[in-house]
């Protein structure tokens, strides 16, 4: 990416980012929702943010699920608009981050179908960023070869289930793998599009993708652990980048319990702060302990802070790819802090990823 | 603290200017809580108090009246949702607004009353919404049907309309002849046929069709569904299909003409009927499932044909019934609106300024002893008397008879900067307030900038013609000010209307300033007769003639003569070159004197003796110098001859030479350029007067600060009292509540480094700035030149050529010619050239005249008015 002409076609959209990077709630905002008493009040803290307009007209009392359709809404409308306003590459740019939201809308809609849950409301739980024309017509595969001949076909994510095929009949475990090897392929092709876009997009992206597959190395390595999943089979939808590619893989491929993932896990430097005081049990067992952070958060607040620092730079497009990831986490922070008062547990509302 | 009665109060009264900024008082309030409302809202109506946010630690939901904002927010949300469906059904909007609810105090009970209607309209509205949405559905539902009833018939009839082409060999008749090939469901040979594509499709029904003809009853299976998806949809849906059936299926569509307006969708849909045909009950299953996934709606649609007339016939009544009926709820709803949209704007401004009253009593104490709430804010001393009066008024409105208690607080506290403007003096206020507010009691440039601003721009801008029009521009915006006052809502426009009375001053000193250097579209003009004369015999081109001057001088402004002259050039620049330098030099002056009355009311004697003394003989013995050689030379005739016809001067001096010299060559003065005798005493004596200047800058004032300082330390005083706060007077108060909190120490500590290190600063950059500020003026010159150049060419380029033509195309010519010339005009010189002359008068003022005296760092004055909360929301 030649600097001196970025701004042509991305000068406007790497300023409208940086203005809804702006937007983000900040820490004092934080300590101002955490103090709300009823979901009122936290309306009306949150009428002083981007939320506002998407708020406003919402009649009191408001439900928890409302507030996180709303600001699912608000991230959609400003994604969306930036959307309209691409032009190659960052167009393509912004395609391939929907694409991870398209395989989990794929893989919500094929696991609602086998628990033979009702069409409509599988649709309405997808995704908006993740829509694709044929996407509701999933409903109707039972086999995988049925997925990928009349849906997926011609979907972007075709290129992705190619390595799919083999698997024959849908149950759990197969669509977990086929969640992964999706994800897999999706991440390395992600990976390879980033550097073919030069630098320094190349070089910001290769670090926050290199994360995103150290974090699903790690949990595909903890959520296998006392399942069918055979260990050639694991080591197979590790995605093949990463900080922990191909070393720490091969070792993860073959351990049995946390101790031996924290042990990998610390001999990298990034996150073996990352680990401290981390009770590895917690996050196998859901991450229910108060008080203590497990894994995923801490993940996610590396993420954030990952995130964050891509803003760093200029001329590339991975402020793109990082706002979309904090404003993720942001609402996940409002829906948290909201469900904390709506139920009455005011002793966990701080167990939230603090952005800015 | 001291309470001041009336008489007092009256007799503190002071006239008011745009010199300094008004005197402030930190008032307090007493507000019964009964009364609150009312108080505020009187208040807010008159817009003359700034409220202090006395619980600044608690946090927004937290405060008293959150509750109260709450509801209003609730109301306005439900005003907002009417205005919206008002919007929605093209209901008109009434501008009116009842100015009776509106500005006389409202009860409780009035505001009650509103929220029930409100809720009431909002109410039916949803009902009625609801209701229709429902019948909306319906009717959607039965449109749709009866397009596929319609489509599908059209449909089967192609179908038939080739089969009955079909021959039928042996002429046997197996009754309708459309229902025959896809009826029944009974499995058949053929049936087990799988059908490839469409046209297989097609040949297969032909196929059928004398397979049916041969044989009565063998009907084949071949079930259909039909449905209606919008239009952009379908091609998915025949290629999903198409895939998932493995392409044993026979999709056909037609496009319905209008667009549905479906109730789901804000906007009216572009849909598609559809048929599908797939043989096997599997198959039609899975169909049915994509086409449902996939958003469809699938209707019924019986094979026969009477059956389907019927079910048309059918459709359509009930169509016919359920369209009465939307209309009447249309007209129902429309009636409600209509009712709502006379009270809509009322309302609006009533929720806001209710909004706001308890936005402001969320500012205040609550004192549950007295049950009465503590306001504390700023005012106009002099507008406490009509303080006073709103709470009286308020009291009364309430129908109370505790009033409520208006104290003047003593306080230390930096007061807000309230200027008092009017529509004249705004605009040059706001120039003032975009470089800095003034500090409360500093002098307020303001005032000098309503004359040297527009004086400043005219030098730059001088031309008659120019000024003309722009000041009959401004002259239209000023008089019809009030029918135009939209403009200034309009973001463009309004930076033209908010300095209307600017551009209006601006354009009568260009008139001015044009008149004097006599150019008017860059011609000159003859009112007095000229002082020169130009040969009449001489002519022809590349001859130079001479003018000879005549015994009388040009009484006012610039000769025309010099305006043909080949060295008027020459002549205009020394002209307004030195003009430049001498206001230039006066306008800093005034600048630099204004330290006076600052020094005054602060009461810093040190300030005039120590900082303006020296800084005005400093810039007096350089510049001022410099101005008396200009206007010395200008007074002198050069050319003058004694009587011995010798000339009694040796040759004009160049003043930038002596300036120069003067520096470098300090008492001595070359022969020729002698001005007058004593010039090299003086020089140097100057020269000497203004080195001394320097170090009188540099290090008198601090050493005097150092040396009171150290008395004061060594009489036993020192840093006492930025410690330890003796507050006699709060303890006598009684409601010391709001006092108690903690007011701001102010930093006395004794620094002399950072006090030397300022100065030197301040000196060094006096220095420096009074020889580069007194050329910054030069500008003046340099962009008149500019100017008056720009208008020649435009005159001698564009128009000038028509006048010269021949010919019977003359007239067109000039016409033409006039048209370009008078747009160029206006313009480029005008408009472009008007925003460039603004924009360094701008500059003038900010960096060379503000800098000599104004700090700028004081707090606009915001009182709560209703009017800024209208105005905001009206803006959103």
């Amino acid at each position: 990416m030649n600097e001196i002409y970025f701004n042509i076609d991305a000068g406007y959209l790497e300023g409208i980012v940086r203005g809804y990077r702006d937007g983000l709630i900040t820490a004092p905002q934080y300590m101002n929702l955490t103090q709300c008493e009823t979901m009122d009040d936290l309306k009306l803290q949150l009428a002083t943010t981007d939320y506002a307009s998407f708020l406003q007209n919402e009649p009191s009392p408001l439900a928890t699920s409302t507030l996180s359709a709303r600001c699912t809404e608000a991230l959609v409308a400003e994604f969306q608009y930036m959307q309209q306003n691409a032009a190659e590459p960052i167009s393509k740019f912004l395609d391939y981050i929907t694409y991870g939201y398209m395989i989990d809308n794929v893989i919500l809609l094929i696991t609602g179908t086998l628990h033979e849950r009702d069409t409509h409301d599988l649709l309405e739980k997808c995704h908006p960023l993740g829509f694709f024309d044929t996407m509701p017509a999933l409903c109707v595969a039972t086999t995988v070869q049925d997925l990928y001949s009349t849906v997926l076909v011609d979907s972007p994510l075709a290129g992705y289930f190619r390595e799919c095929l083999s698997a024959e009949d849908l149950n759990e475990l197969n669509i977990e793998i086929i969640r992964n090897t999706l994800y897999k392929a999706y991440l390395e092709d992600f990976y390879s599009y980033c550097q073919s876009l030069g630098e320094p997009t190349g070089s910001v992206m290769a670090e926050l993708l290199r994360f995103e597959a150290d974090r699903r190395t790690v949990n595909i390595t903890i959520n296998s652990f006392g399942t069918e999943l055979s260990k050639d089979d694991r080591a197979k939808l590790y995605p093949r980048l990463g900080n922990m590619y191909p070393e720490a893989q091969t070792k993860l491929a073959r351990v049995d319990d946390m101790d031996q993932v924290k042990s990998i896990l610390e001999q990298y430097s990034e996150y073996k702060i990352m680990l401290a005081g981390v009770s590895m049990n917690a996050s196998s067992s859901g991450g229910n302990s108060s008080g203590d952070l497990s894994l995923e958060d801490r993940f996610f607040a590396k993420e954030v802070q990952l995130n964050k620092e891509s803003f760093e730079q200029q001329f590339h497009f991975g402020v793109f790819y990082s706002w979309l990831r904090l404003k993720e986490q942001e609402i996940r922070n409002i829906v948290w802090i909201a469900e904390c008062i709506s139920q009455q547990q005011k002793d966990k509302v701080n167990n939230y990823t603090a952005i800015y | 603290m001291t309470s001041r009665g009336w008489g007092q109060l009256r007799s503190r009264k002071k006239t008011t200017s745009i010199f300094r900024s008004e005197v402030m008082s930190l008032v307090q309030l007493y507000i019964p809580s009964d009364v609150a409302r009312y108080t505020v809202a009187q208040l807010g109506e008159m817009g003359l108090i700034q409220f202090r946010d006395l619980n600044q630690d608690v946090s927004a939901f937290q405060r008293s009246f959150v509750g109260d904002v709450r509801r209003f927010d609730e109301i306005e949300r439900k005003l907002r949702y009417l205005q919206s469906k008002i919007v929605e059904s093209d209901v008109d909007l009434y501008d009116f607004l009842d100015n009776e609810f509106i500005s006389a105090a409202r009860g409780p009970r009035d505001i009650d009353e509103m929220e029930e209607t409100v809720n009431a309209h909002e109410g039916r509205v949803l009902r009625l919404t609801a209701a229709y949405k429902e019948m909306q559905l319906t009717h959607v539902e039965l449109v749709e049907n009866k397009h596929v009833l319609e489509e599908v018939s059209s449909l089967f009839t192609e179908i038939t309309g080739r089969q009955s082409t079909a021959p039928t060999a042996h002429g046997s008749t197996s009754g309708p002849l459309d229902s025959v090939p896809l009826l029944g469901r009974t499995d058949t040979m053929a049936s087990r046929r799988s059908i490839g594509s469409m046209d297989a499709a097609r040949g297969e029904l032909a196929f059928d069709a004398e397979i049916g003809g041969m044989s009565v009853g063998r009907d084949i299976n071949i079930g259909f569904i039909t449905g209606v998806i919008s239009r952009d949809r379908i091609s998915t849906l025949e290629r999903v299909l198409w895939r998932s059936l493995r392409g044993n299926m026979f999709l056909n569509y037609v496009d319905i003409e209008e667009p549905i307006s479906d109730p789901r969708h804000d906007e009216p849909v572009y849909k598609s009927a559809f048929i599908v045909f797939a043989h096997g009950e599997t198959l039609r299953d899975r169909a049915t499932k994509i086409a449902e996934s996939l958003g469809a709606t699938l209707y019924r649609v019986d094979p026969s044909a009477e059956r389907r007339q019927e079910e048309l016939i059918d459709t359509m009544s009930r169509l016919d019934d359920l369209s009465q009926i939307l209309e009447n709820n249309r007209v129902a709803r429309i009636n409600e609106l209509t009712s709502v949209s006379e009270q809509i704007n009322t309302w609006f401004t009533v929720v806001r300024k209710e909004k706001a009253v308890y936005h402001a009593l969320n500012l205040f104490n609550y004192d549950s002893n007295r049950n009465c709430l503590i306001a504390e804010g700023w005012c106009a001393t002099n507008d406490i008397p009509a303080i006073q009066s709103a709470l009286h008024v308020a009291t009364e409105d309430a129908g109370s008879n505790v009033p409520t208690v208006l104290q003047e607080l003593r306080t230390t506290k930096e007061p807000p900067t309230f200027v008092r403007t009017n529509r004249f003096t705004e605009g040059f206020q706001n120039i003032v307030d975009a470089y800095g507010v003034p500090k409360a009691g500093e002098v307020n440039p303001g005032l000098f900038t309503v004359i040297t601003f527009p004086f400043l721009f005219a030098l730059m801008f001088g031309d008659l013609g120019h000024g003309f029009l722009m000041t009959l521009c401004a002259a239209l915006l000023c008089y019809y000010e009030k029918r135009l006052s939209w403009m200034a809502k309009d973001e463009s426009l309004r930076m033209f209307y908010s300095g209307r009375y600017i551009v209006l001053l601006m354009g009568i000193f260009s008139m001015f300033t044009g008149f004097l250097y006599n150019d008017i579209f860059s011609r000159a003009m003859a009112p007095f007769a000229s002082g020169w004369r130009w040969p009449t015999d001489a002519g022809g081109e590349g001859v130079v003639v001479e003018a000879t001057k005549l015994g009388h001088t040009y009484p006012v402004g610039i000769d025309p003569a010099w305006h043909h002259a080949s060295n008027s050039l020459l002549f205009t620049n020394s002209y307004k070159m030195k003009m430049s330098i001498v206001l230039g030099v006066i306008h800093m002056t005034l600048g630099i004197c204004l330290q006076v009355p600052n020094a005054l009311h602060f009461k810093k004697r040190i300030n005039i003796i120590h900082v303006f003394v020296p800084q005005i003989i400093f810039l007096f013995s350089i510049f001022g110098y410099l101005v008396f050689a200009i206007i010395l030379k200008w007074s002198t005739d050069w050319y003058a001859r004694d009587a011995a016809g010798e000339l009694t001067h040796i040759s004009p001096p160049s003043l930038l030479n002596m300036l120069i010299y003067m520096f470098l060559r300090p008492g001595s003065v070359n022969e020729s350029e002698r001005m007058f005798s004593g010039q090299a005493f003086l020089q140097t004596l100057l020269l000497l007067t203004a080195l001394v200047c320097v170090p009188w800058m540099l290090l008198v004032k601090p050493l005097i600060l150092r040396n009171e300082h150290r008395k004061i330390v060594s009489e036993g005083y020192g840093r006492i009292s930025s410690h330890v706060r003796v507050s006699t007077e709060a303890d006598g108060m009684a409601g010391a509540v709001v006092l108690s909190e903690q007011e701001e120490m102010q930093a006395d500590d004794f620094d002399f480094a950072e006090i030397m290190i300022n100065q030197s600063i301040h000196t060094i950059e006096f220095c420096l700035n009074s020889i580069s500020n007194t050329a910054s003026y030069l500008r003046l010159w340099a962009l008149s030149l500019a100017h008056a150049q720009l208008s020649e060419v435009l005159w001698s380029m564009i128009f000038q050529p028509t006048l010269k033509m021949s010919g019977a195309l003359q007239p067109v010519a000039i016409m033409f010619g006039f048209a370009v010339w008078f747009t160029l005009t206006f313009c480029i010189l005008i408009g472009m050239e008007g925003l460039s002359a603004f924009l360094h008068a701008l500059r003038l003022h900010w960096v060379e005249f503000n800098n000599k005296f104004y700090d700028g760092t004081g707090v606009k004055f915001e009182p709560f008015s209703f009017k800024a909360v209208l105005d905001e929301a009206d803006e959103q």
